[in-house]
């Protein structure tokens, strides 16, 4: 099954945290065990992380919801939601209330993030608008993006094919030909990038943002196709030794084909420790105690 | 060559576009640095600037990585600078 056990501070971070490796968009397609409560230590010693495993609700029509944190931000296509407000320019920071027109700055609001509960005022600038925010359907975002990728291409003076689709609430772009890569970079970084200004682009033409998965070239798929031989690997070497293994820190996106990897074999499990951006996957033979 | 850089150029120009909201006001102004290095400054109506910079700079440092990649279609290397 596609448990994932995760720990973290407390029982939220870590759900959290599960959720992000899952592509859970919100608490109501999952489901929750705490294996064990978060305990304070005493002088920093002792002290005991929340554990949690969670798991996917069997599927029937998500729905996009986003959630504005997120204790992992390996991911760019996590991230969004804080990046929501780019298009008002650093308004979290500098939004001061506006009651009404002038500037009766109250003091102390800074911390406010975009919960969009909290500021019913009419206030008609655009500097906080949050989650009324029109949210432009996703069928609608995805030719936003391939548009631009059409036009990337074409900038680079290169020929290549650009196919948008959304699946599951997310749009997945996929950039080929044999130029096309050109713009891949090492270790993917040019992708990378691109997938920075794909979904900047897309904040700033349609105020939305879906999350939005990049390949170029088909790196993307192998590499997790690598990642995945990498792992089973790992897992065989696993079965015969017994125990457990720590891969090193990986994004959200790999750590869910190490998942993935160890979803589909017997005897195995998996789990992240650790925080983003140094958090990681745990590889243990099941019966084998990991650690009291 | 001459039209060194030109790559770079239009790939920048393209992306500064899309981002700001005055496209009109964008210009990019292309200077040679070297025999294998070319700077392309980026101009943009006031209000755009931070836009294209990004918080804490991503949209920038996105813009930099990709005109990198551009530049070696050409055989040479970029910068990318923001004017204000």
């Amino acid at each position: 099954m596609d448990w994932v056990e995760v720990r973290g501070k407390s029982a939220d971070i870590a759900i959290e945290a599960a959720m992000q490796e899952l592509g859970a968009s919100s608490r109501e397609h999952i489901e929750v065990e705490v294996i064990q409560e978060p305990e304070k230590g005493f002088l920093g010693f002792g002290g005991q992380d929340a554990i949690v495993k969670v798991k996917l609700k069997p599927t029937g029509g998500r729905k996009r919801r986003r959630r504005r944190k997120g204790g992992d931000r390996g991911s760019d296509d996590r991230s969004q939601g804080r990046r929501k407000q780019d298009g008002n320019r650093g308004s979290r920071e500098q939004a001061p209330k506006q009651t009404s027109g002038e500037g009766s700055r109250n003091k102390g609001n800074g911390g406010k993030k975009g919960g969009g509960g909290q500021d019913k005022s009419s206030a008609p600038k655009q500097s906080e608008k949050r989650e009324e925010k029109p949210d432009v359907d996703i069928e609608d975002q995805a030719p936003v993006v391939e548009e631009f990728l059409s036009g990337l291409v074409s900038a680079f003076g290169l020929e290549g094919d650009v196919a948008v689709r959304v699946e599951d609430e997310v749009i997945i772009a996929d950039v080929t030909g044999p130029q096309t890569e050109a713009m891949v970079g090492p270790r993917g970084s040019t992708i990378e990038a691109i997938h920075e200004l794909s979904k900047t682009v897309l904040q700033r033409q349609t105020q939305s943002s879906a999350r939005l998965r990049l390949d170029v070239a088909g790196y993307g798929e192998r590499r997790r196709q690598a990642l995945s031989i990498y792992a089973n690997q790992l897992i065989d070497q696993l079965l015969e030794d017994g125990g457990e293994v720590t891969l090193e820190p990986m994004s959200a996106g790999d750590r869910k084909v190490i998942h993935d990897a160890a979803a589909e074999r017997t005897g195995v499990q998996s789990y992240s420790e650790g925080q983003s951006p140094q958090r990681y996957v745990v590889l243990a033979k099941v019966g084998s105690d990991e650690e009291e | 060559m001459s039209d060194s850089g030109k790559i770079v150029e239009d790939v920048v120009g393209y992306i500064v576009k899309q981002i700001v909201s005055k496209p009109d006001e964008v210009s990019i102004t292309m200077i040679e640095q070297g025999p294998d290095e070319v700077l392309a400054e980026v101009r943009t109506a006031k209000g755009d600037l931070g836009r294209v910079i990004g918080r804490r700079g991503r949209v920038a440092r996105a813009i930099r990585t990709v005109a990198q990649a551009a530049a070696e279609e050409e055989g040479v290397t970029a910068g990318v600078e923001f004017v204000d």
